[in-house]
């Protein structure tokens, strides 16, 4: 409510600012407006996170008691109670996402690359087929691939989370792909074919390098989007050593309940640790990915 | 191998829309009977013998006549006819009882512990006996009662069949193992069953049957190889052979009887209402006799359904030749006026194009088995009765009335309206005042810096996002009623996720302030690409900043509201892991959304048919959105 009024006072200031254009700290005070703004609309956004860490370090009593305290004494061993039962959704997932991420620029590269640049029959139609599939939402397809998974005996293994998730990446993977390779100058690939490369060594040397920043946004992206799964997980892994971490996290608060909450946001602050650090070295390729996806579509 | 099965089943599904034939001829219920123990056939087929818990042994004749009753101590454990009319009746009472056909008991032999099956061949030359905690077969005689012989197995036993003929002996062991005997009663293999053995049965050819525990049926031939594996739905209770060995029955404990054929595939499937108990063949395998809980048996006609499953099959192979002969014509008439026009240059381009196809084969191959498949699974099986591995029924729009007449999913619908509105504001009026803030940021590093920290809320995990906020609005510990009492509304604050009036308004309200990551980045890229000259242009023309905002801005943009518009709708008619994860549609059906009444409709309710035509329900109305935004972009243009 606080943020609303604020932003509806801003609002309403901005439009003065324009007419006075003489008075000269008009523009400053201006920006430190919305500075201001800016910066509470951010540390709204935030608070859940901020809460998060504050309460990991606390046990019950604590938080029941001095809610909006600093912890003193920090209770470290949350952290430990908590690593010891995630660890193992956490490594699982990111072996999923790494390897799901991987086979999708492996399909999307080869599928880019031929669609952008090779003239073949049927390619039309090929490329309709796969252009298809993106008009047609998840939910439709979720239950019946969870009997197909089923029936193909697939369910409760890995290949169940990197098999649906390469499959499904691999369509806007390889639209993706395609519209930066086409952008690749011809004259490339000629010159290198005139030196005596093979195709796969053309693919390889040319058309990779020039297209690694897409790749790496598709990686990403991917990998971000495997890493939040959760229905697809909760349907069809059912083995606890197999499970990824949305599911784990969820079963973890049921296991501990209301009596452990430290541990239990402990173990969300270890599960947000991949995701900072992918956050951290590839922003700018998923910030890219987001902006050029959405402009794609 | 599984792969082909599944491709095969789908093909099946498609030809066999008619409904199996079969209909309970009749069924007769024992009075104040309990469970029945046991069923025994004579080889002609005119009397039918079953035992009781309720410690007694019947006789019928074929049309369901009692013709005599007799009593025992205890519960009866097994029944047995033999040819000659004589029916042995085995008993926990410690008694093996000889009747002839008029109920006139012939012998009775007193055994020293409960006797817990008995099994003959038909003529009665063998009679196998197993005596509760005894580590040795009994044989008797037929005429005296007298021991016969015995055979040593060094366990003990569970149950005991012998094949019609007699030369094969097949006991369920304790350890796990069913002991195959020859007439001579010396071992001749040991067949590992892979849990408890519920049930046993063996063929004249020495084809033996095994249920056991886990819902595995296994069929062996007669040198102990594995041949075949079933599944049921529950534990097995009984399987039998027929006579000839090419039909099995079996029955398990959710009361379904099943008959397969000695391939392993499913002809008949029924369901009753209480537990199965026994099967049992007639003669010639016309019809099955089965025994449920609570003295209820059923017969029945099972050869028809046989036969039409038979006669299926054979339709389903003329139709599958005839089809591959109808496309082979196409295929060649094709190549002839191909040939013809002088068109044939085009396989020269796809025999050059070869590895093209092969590098586009792996993708390709996954797109159509993992997403084309299930796709159109789900719209044909949104007409289907759907039980996978089971019987699967065409029921033509059921599944569709049937949503209207959900009163969750009708709940649902009107939060979904409830969820699109507000998530239609979340989606662009927060967002676009992020955006048009940062835009007016002077400083480039100040824009970068903000951009960043608003992307930094993606660190969480999703899920842990969402329980996280399940934990703001937790009554006793949670941020938000804490902030109520900090500004003095402390008589606001109370349980906000299990009170069915807000329980809706706070799964809208996690996420605040809304600023959506794709949102602003969309938004703010677009108010990027607006070219300067426009917006100094606007300012020499005078214009204020919130004139700049309206005809500049917010037209320019347009093309991105569009965009996210028709994302979020899409999203939001589809995605249901918030209400699964924090309040899992409750309290009562405050927080239903169809997409979840489609998630429990599978995975609560075994209803894959219902939960398909909701998936296709929300599919169509998708397709709509999709279709009539397209048709607004282009009239645009």
């Amino acid at each position: 409510m606080i943020t609303q009024n604020n932003t509806v006072t801003k609002v309403s200031v901005l439009p003065s600012t324009g007419g006075k254009g003489r008075n000269i700290p008009w523009p400053m005070i201006k920006q430190i407006l919305i500075i201001l703004v800016l910066s509470l609309l951010v540390l709204l956004t935030l608070i859940p996170i901020i809460f998060m860490l504050v309460s990991s370090l606390k046990n019950n009593s604590q938080i029941l008691s001095s809610f909006w305290s600093v912890p003193s004494p920090a209770v470290w061993e949350n952290y430990s109670s908590a690593f010891e039962s995630t660890w193992r959704y956490v490594v699982n997932t990111i072996f999923y996402a790494a390897t799901a991420s991987l086979m999708v620029m492996a399909l999307s590269a080869v599928a880019g690359y031929i669609f952008a640049k090779k003239m073949f029959p049927g390619k039309e139609l090929l490329f309709f087929i796969m252009l298809a599939m993106m008009m047609i939402p998840h939910i439709l397809t979720l239950i019946p691939s969870f009997v197909l998974y089923e029936n193909l005996g697939l369910t409760n293994t890995p290949w169940a989370i990197l098999i649906a998730s390469a499959a499904g990446g691999q369509v806007f993977g390889t639209f993706l792909c395609r519209s930066t390779m086409a952008g690749i100058p011809n004259e490339l690939f000629e010159a290198a074919r005139i030196d005596g490369a093979s195709e796969v060594a053309v693919f390889l040397r040319t058309v990779i390098p020039l297209s690694l920043p897409i790749l790496v946004t598709l990686f990403i992206m991917h990998s971000v989007a495997v890493y939040n799964d959760y229905v697809w997980p909760l349907l069809v892994i059912r083995d606890s050593n197999l499970q990824v971490i949305s599911v784990g996290l969820t079963q973890f608060s049921k296991q501990f309940g209301i009596t452990d909450m430290g541990p239990q946001f402990a173990a969300y602050a270890i599960s947000s640790i991949p995701l900072v650090l992918t956050f951290t070295f590839g922003m700018k390729y998923y910030v890219q990915g987001m902006t050029q996806g959405a402009l794609k579509m | 191998m599984k792969k082909l099965i599944y491709t095969f089943a789908i093909i099946l599904i498609w030809l066999c829309v008619t409904p199996s034939l079969v209909q309970a001829k009749e069924n007769w219920s024992l009075e104040n009977a309990d469970s029945i123990s046991s069923i025994s056939i004579s080889t002609d087929g005119s009397h039918i013998a079953i035992g009781s818990l309720g410690a007694e042994a019947f006789l019928f004749d074929s049309e369901g006549n009692e013709i005599f009753r007799v009593k025992a101590m205890n519960s009866v454990t097994a029944v047995k006819l033999l040819e000659s009319g004589t029916l042995l009746v085995a008993s926990d009472d410690r008694h093996l009882y000889a009747y002839d056909g008029n109920g006139k008991l012939l012998w009775d032999r007193n055994l020293p512990r409960s006797v817990k099956d008995v099994s003959a061949s038909t003529d009665g030359s063998i009679i196998a006996v197993v005596v509760q905690r005894s580590r040795e077969l009994l044989y008797i005689n037929a005429s005296t009662g007298e021991d016969a012989g015995t055979s040593s197995l060094g366990v003990t036993m569970q149950g005991v069949e012998v094949s019609p003929n007699g030369v094969w002996t097949a006991v369920a062991a304790a350890d796990q193992y069913v002991h195959v005997l020859n007439a001579q009663g010396s071992l001749v293999h040991k067949l590992a069953a892979r849990g408890k053995i519920n049930a046993v049965s063996v063929s004249d050819e020495g084809i033996v049957v095994v249920g056991s525990t886990g819902f595995k049926v296994d069929i062996f031939n007669k040198e102990g190889q594995r041949l075949q594996e079933l599944s049921l739905k529950d534990d097995v209770m009984d399987v039998t052979l027929s006579a000839n060995g090419d039909l099995i029955a079996a029955a398990d404990y959710s009361g379904n009887f099943y008959v397969f054929d000695d391939q392993g595939k499913m002809l008949w499937e029924t369901q009753g209402d209480s537990a199965g108990r026994v099967v049992a063949f007639n003669k010639d395998a016309e019809s099955l006799i089965t025994g449920a809980d609570r003295g209820i048996i059923y017969q029945f006609d099972v050869g028809t359904a046989v036969k039409s499953a038979k006669k299926q099959a054979l339709m389903n192979k003329i139709l599958v030749t005839a089809g591959c002969l109808v496309v082979l014509a196409i295929l060649a008439a094709i190549l002839y006026w191909m040939k013809k026009s002088n068109r044939l240059g085009v396989f020269v381009k796809i025999w050059r194009a070869k590895y093209i196809y092969v590098c586009l084969l792996p993708g390709f191959g996954l797109l159509i088995l993992f997403l084309y498949v299930p796709a159109f699974s789900g719209l044909f099986h949104s007409l289907y009765d759907w039980h996978p591995g089971g019987r699967t029924e065409f029921i033509g729009l059921d599944n569709f009335r049937r949503m209207f007449q959900d009163p969750y999913v009708g709940k649902g619908i009107g939060n979904l309206g409830i969820l699109i509105v507000t998530g239609l504001i979340k989606a662009i009026i927060p967002p676009l005042i992020v955006a048009e803030l940062i835009y007016h940021l002077r400083s480039k590093k100040l824009q970068y810096g903000y951009r960043t920290a608003f992307v930094a809320s993606m660190v969480i995990p999703a899920v842990a996002m969402l329980l996280i906020w399940q934990n703001l609005y937790d009554p006793n510990v949670g941020l938000v009623n804490n902030l109520l009492e900090l500004i003095g509304l402390g008589s606001w604050s109370h349980g906000w996720l299990g009170d069915p009036n807000t329980a809706l308004w706070a799964i809208i309200f996690i996420g605040f302030p809304f600023v959506g990551i794709l949102q602003l980045l969309v938004l703010y890229s677009g108010l990027l690409s607006i070219s300067n000259e426009l917006i100094e242009a606007a300012k020499i023309d005078g214009a204020t900043l919130s004139r700049i905002i309206r005809s500049i801005h917010l037209p320019l943009l347009s093309g991105q509201f569009k965009f996210l518009i028709i994302l979020s709708l899409i999203g939001i008619i589809q995605d249901f892991n918030a209400i699964l994860i924090i309040t899992g549609g409750g309290p009562m059906d405050s927080t239903y959304v169809p997409a979840l009444q489609m998630y429990y409709a599978a995975t609560k309710f075994d209803a894959l048919g219902y939960s398909s035509a909701l998936g296709v329900m929300m599919f169509v109305v998708i397709m709509a959105i999709t279709v009539i935004n397209m048709k607004l972009l282009k009239s645009e243009d």
